[in-house]
């Protein structure tokens, strides 16, 4: 793979929505949905949807990551669910 | 070097665009989720094996430090504290 | 970087950055400023708010 930092935006693009897994450094291993990736640090945010309807969300670091292998791609349900986290101009507010 | 650049084939300027759109999707929804991750209790992967919670503050543009409080290190509490970016390899949290 | 004088810059820093975001971001570039520019302006506040120190202190990672 190109290193994870060298990709281009549109490559970047192409895993959102993806379940990958992502091997990082020091042997971690993480599994989730990519809700984005940086383009400034490279960072992926991954989705996984828990049982009491909360989710949880991780950002592996990306200079820590060393290969992303997808898995499977979101259903229209699952992609909803992935954009209506963070909604522009709902909940959350650019000041606090 | 030439003397005169090639004009830009149009194929190639809707590239850029494609690439500048992709760029500003991306980068919006990360900073959404910097900004909902304020307040919150976050969980830090560190080098070295070393893990950390804090509640999350806020972060710089160029997302190389994280300012946060209440950090639980192993050693007892901090009540602010930067972490560098470069020390974690992931975070989590719940939303 | 051979043979460059020490000129000095012709640009303000704030022109430069703004020209850059166009370059990365097209359309864009002023609502991704806007968003950074008020995080910015948050972390700074709380830096001197807070006063928060590096933690750990050494760094892990080089």
């Amino acid at each position: 793979m190109t290193e994870w930092r060298k990709k281009t935006p549109l490559e970047w693009l192409s895993y959102v929505n993806k379940e990958v897994q992502v091997l990082a450094a020091e042997k971690h291993q993480f599994k989730g949905w990519v809700l984005t990736v940086d383009p400034v640090s490279a960072n992926i945010l991954l989705a996984n949807p828990l049982d009491n309807g909360k989710v949880s969300v991780s950002a592996i670091l990306g200079h820590a990551v060393q290969d992303v292998e997808v898995m499977n791609e979101a259903d229209d349900e699952m992609k909803e669910k992935l954009e209506r986290l963070f909604i522009p101009g709902e909940s959350q507010t650019y000041s606090q | 070097g030439p003397t005169s650049l090639p004009s830009a084939a149009p194929e190639d300027a809707s590239v850029l665009q494609r690439e500048q759109e992709s760029r500003v999707a991306l980068r919006e929804r990360y900073l959404r989720s910097l900004l909902a991750m304020a307040g919150q209790p976050v969980s830090f992967t560190m080098y070295e094996k070393v893990s950390v919670t804090a509640v999350f503050g806020t972060s710089d543009i160029d997302v190389l430090n994280f300012q946060v409080s209440e950090l639980q290190t192993p050693l007892g509490v901090q009540k602010e504290a930067l972490l560098r970016c470069s020390d974690i390899i992931a975070y989590s949290f719940q939303l | 970087s051979t043979g460059r004088s020490a000129q000095p810059p012709t640009e303000k820093p704030g022109e430069r950055r703004m020209a850059e975001m166009k370059k990365l971001y097209g359309e864009g570039a002023s609502k991704i400023q806007a968003m950074e520019t008020t995080m910015q302006l948050s972390f700074d506040r709380n830096c001197d708010k807070k006063q928060p120190k590096y933690w750990p202190i050494i760094p892990l990672k080089l």
